[in-house]
């Protein structure tokens, strides 16, 4: 096991290497006839045709009840709600939806002149189908919550819910509609659905080529046919420098490389990174016995020391290139998050004042503050083998020594940190479109729950908030309510309150546009790489001048 | 009448080893997979982690089995196995045997071809060199192998890349088959122009061993009596070879070439992730990184038989061109 994750690493790791030290060296070769021809050759394809190198390939296919289309847009499925490039709550296949007092019944009205790509109606059998199967598929997509789901007439479906849930939303804009009819073993190789485009050929491992669906029911995209190529993101920026794609994903160690004919584009995100604390005095067990609490990071000074100490824009400078900007939370800039969140940083001198106001105090004069006889000291753990990672948590603990707190980095492997991580601060990366996040982060219910929650952090006054939000019947009604849980004036999760994270760095998503071609306003993507980038694919466009 | 029996015999034992072999390997690398820290839920999920309640994490559980004991997970894998069913790959949703078939048709042309490539170009460099002793050709071959072996095969892949790939524009960078292109137009030209450079890489580091081990025992040869003795008789360079030389050295070439199966194996995997290129390689790697036991059982189970069939092949070789060899007792 150990043998084949090397091995990817050293190929991943050497492939980076070299591919820096080429575009070392085709500075020279540039303007050569030969990559000359490649490049013309490439951008002399129809215009109505994209090749795109911007995602992993889903193994599992493209079935959604198993998990295709949960980032992004499902492609060849619709779904019955949206999210625009502000992320607002638009209709798909829903004319309309209404939540039930209680928030336990959610009914939605669908469309009726919507057909599936092999001209057989979508009716609201379709959508029971599609959320039953989903919730007995036994994937990654969550229905536990889901009691029921009724098709009373062809227009109307009713989920019932065990209890109230206002981020059930978030599965009526992610889950891809199926059609009953052609549903079978089969469906993930040969999916059939009412979205923009339709499969029209797999080669498994390699590419997947859809063409527009000529019975989709809204706005068509100006292409008609599009290539997704799997290539790892080391092979996609060689792809790109061949002239081979049209869009290609990058990370970014490749961002400063020109590529002739291809322009950078940066998307903002909330794939963020941060230091989760525990939140506990060492002692306390998690949820599943593991040992749990940390006696430094459960003191609120040191919380709160680090964070102001550290340097969040020095952090997107030096460690992401520019290509990012500063975390304040988990969700920076989505509708639920408070924007009173934001506070001053890069102050070693303040964290100073907040340490000694905790009465942390250096006494031995060996640069590290103490208290009660314990040493500002902890352990700060990354997955191994995340560069990023690493850096900025090196680069964190800097900062913050120069307030007096010692944090000793360490990389750990996933399974290690996972045991590891009730007892240590650890660098976790997050950031997702839907609150549900926000809630399994910081609910007490969830607290020591796998990856949830790991620092045990608890506080009545946030868990009330954060159940309210939940039982809000629209998402407008739960935004107040996930605010006020960061932040309600006196309490919350944010650094103004209770701290248990210190949020560093958004890392923007970095992608190579061929010249002229323009891929509209894109949401704020989520954490993890390249679909959501299609989701607004029916905006994209060559620019006039060079059609 | 003698020979056939012995032959019998012979293929009779090397299908009971076989049998063994296989039965060893997969309990072997199940254990493996036990004690591995891949937890295959996590992998699964993967970035879905924090929207994945533990109810749900349950129902996965449950799907894939893993609530059962290994002893009895094992036990109805292998029941399954013996009826011809290999399972169904977590990660793929699929039937693991589908899985193996598309990939290896893809795997197997791209080896056949390095494999040919490398045996042949590996003899012939070998034969030159050991005629041509301490000639500066002889020292060209033998430092074009040293560097060769030493050199790890995803760093030639990429080498081979960047050159003809981004620089020259010659060869496609990556997939089985040209971007975009539907099926029915796709031709065994494209075909071939895809595989060049994965089949290059392979062959490229297969080439030492075989070239190196061939001078070495040519050298031997050479340096023999009888051949002191046919070259006092006026007999030299090719006719020399060939006269005296040649089936000395092939044996141990047949066996290196036919032994290199398994590293054939190995070095597929690489050349195919750096080259995206869609075969068992890029299946094993996700198998292995993502725990998927039914996928990787299948793979070790399908990699054993191919190397077995190399190294058999080997022995039979060896019995058709040297007839002492069938006079030694079996095994």
């Amino acid at each position: 096991m150990r043998g084949f994750s090397w091995g990817k690493r050293s190929v991943r790791a050497g492939l980076g290497i070299l591919l820096m030290c080429t575009v070392g060296l085709s500075g020279c070769t540039q303007g050569t006839s030969s990559t000359e021809s490649v490049h013309q050759a490439a951008t002399s394809l129809p215009k109505d045709e994209l090749v795109l190198a911007v995602g992993t390939e889903p193994e599992g296919g493209f079935d959604p009840t198993t998990g295709w289309g949960q980032y992004g847009s499902p492609l060849f499925q619709s779904t019955l709600l949206k999210r625009d490039a502000k992320l607002q709550l638009v209709n798909d296949l829903a004319t309309e939806h209404s939540v039930s007092e209680d928030g336990l019944t959610w009914t939605v009205t669908l469309r009726d002149d919507v057909k599936f790509s092999d001209g057989e109606p979508l009716t609201a059998e379709d959508v029971r189908f599609t959320f039953e199967t989903a919730a007995k598929s036994g994937s990654v997509i969550d229905l536990t919550n889901m009691a029921d789901v009724e098709a009373p007439d062809t227009t109307t479906v009713v989920f019932t819910l065990k209890s109230p849930q206002s981020t059930f939303i978030s599965l009526l804009t992610t889950l891809g509609i199926v059609p009953e009819h052609a549903y079978g073993p089969d469906y993930a190789e040969h999916p059939v659905g009412s979205g923009p485009y339709k499969l029209v050929q797999w080669d498994k491992g390699q590419q997947a080529i859809v063409e527009a669906n000529e019975q989709y029911y809204g706005k068509k995209s100006t292409f008609h046919k599009l290539t997704f190529l799997y290539l790892d993101e080391d092979a996609a920026f060689a792809a790109a420098q061949a002239g081979t794609v049209d869009i290609a994903a990058i990370p970014a160690a490749f961002s400063k490389q020109q590529v002739s004919g291809m322009k950078l584009e940066s998307v903002k995100t909330v794939d963020n990174r941060g230091i989760m604390f525990p939140m506990q005095p060492a002692g306390a067990k998690s949820g599943d016995g593991l040992p749990a609490g940390n006696d430094v990071t459960s003191d609120i000074s040191i919380r709160k020391a680090v964070n102001v100490a550290i340097n969040r824009t020095a952090l997107v400078e030096g460690v992401l290139e520019g290509r990012g900007r500063p975390a304040y939370s988990v969700s920076d800039d989505l509708p639920w998050s408070n924007p009173d969140s934001v506070f001053a940083d890069a102050n070693p001198d303040e964290a100073k004042q907040i340490l000694a106001d905790g009465g942390w105090v250096d006494t031995d004069g060996d640069g590290i503050v103490e208290k009660n006889g314990t040493k500002a000291e902890f352990n700060l753990l990354y997955f191994a083998g995340d560069l990023t990672r690493q850096s900025l948590a090196l680069a964190a603990a800097d900062m913050v020594a120069q307030a007096g707190i010692k944090v000793n980095v360490e990389g750990k492997s996933r399974e290690e940190t996972k045991k590891l991580a009730y007892t240590n601060a650890v660098l976790f990366g997050w950031g997702s479109h839907d609150p549900l996040e926000t809630y399994n982060l910081y609910s007490s219910t969830h607290k020591g729950e796998g990856y949830y929650n790991t620092g045990l952090y608890s506080n009545p006054a946030v868990d009330h908030w954060m159940q309210q939000a939940l039982q809000a019947t629209t998402e407008e009604e739960a935004l107040p309510f996930w605010q006020k849980a960061e932040w309600d004036g006196s309490t919350g999760f944010s650094y103004q309150g209770d701290a248990p994270w210190a949020w560093l760095v958004n890392i923007d998503h970095l992608y190579l546009v061929k010249n002229g071609l323009n891929i509209g306003e894109q949401q704020i993507h989520p954490h993890g790489h390249g679909w959501p980038v299609t989701s607004n694919l029916e905006e994209w466009s060559w620019d006039a001048e060079s059609k | 009448m003698e020979d056939r029996m012995g032959w019998v015999r012979f293929v009779g034992f090397k299908m009971l080893r076989l049998l063994s072999l296989l039965a060893g390997v997969s309990v072997v690398s199940f254990i493996l997979m036990q004690f591995s820290p891949v937890d295959p839920v996590e992998a699964y999920i993967g970035g879905d982690m924090i929207r994945v309640s533990a109810e749900q994490r349950s129902l996965i559980e449950d799907r894939w089995g893993l609530n059962d004991s290994p002893v009895e997970r094992l036990l109805t894998w292998g029941q399954a196995l013996v009826q011809g069913d290999l399972g169904t790959s977590m990660i793929y949703r699929q039937p693991v045997a589908d899985i193996i078939q598309e990939r290896f048709m893809n795997s197997v042309a791209l080896m056949a071809v390095a494999w040919a490539l490398s045996g042949l170009i590996g003899f012939g460099l070998g034969v030159v060199a050991g005629m041509k002793r301490d000639s500066r050709l002889d020292r060209l071959i033998c430092w074009y192998c040293y560097t060769l072996a030493s050199t790890p095969v995803f760093w030639i892949a990429l080498l081979l890349l960047m050159v003809f790939g981004v620089w020259l524009g010659w060869l496609p960078i990556g997939l089985g088959v040209p971007a975009g292109m539907a099926a029915d137009q796709v031709t065994w030209g494209d075909r071939a122009m895809h595989m060049i450079l994965p089949a290059l890489t392979l062959s490229l580091t297969g080439v030492a061993a075989i070239a190196l081990h061939t001078r070495q025992k040519l050298v031997d040869v050479l340096d023999s009596d009888y051949i002191l003795f046919a070259r006092a008789r006026g007999e030299r360079g090719v006719q020399l070879f060939r006269r005296h030389g040649f089936r000395h050295v092939v044996l141990p070439a047949l066996t290196l070439q036919f032994a290199s199966f398994s590293e054939l194996f190995g070095g597929a995997v690489l050349a195919e992730q750096v080259f995206s290129y869609p075969g068992l390689g890029q299946a094993t790697v996700q198998a292995g990184l993502r725990g998927d036991v039914p996928l990787l059982l299948g793979l070790v189970l399908c990699s054993a038989i191919f190397v077995f069939t190399g190294n058999m092949l080997a022995d039979i070789l060896y019995r058709i061109i040297d007839p002492r060899m069938k006079e030694e007792a079996i095994g």
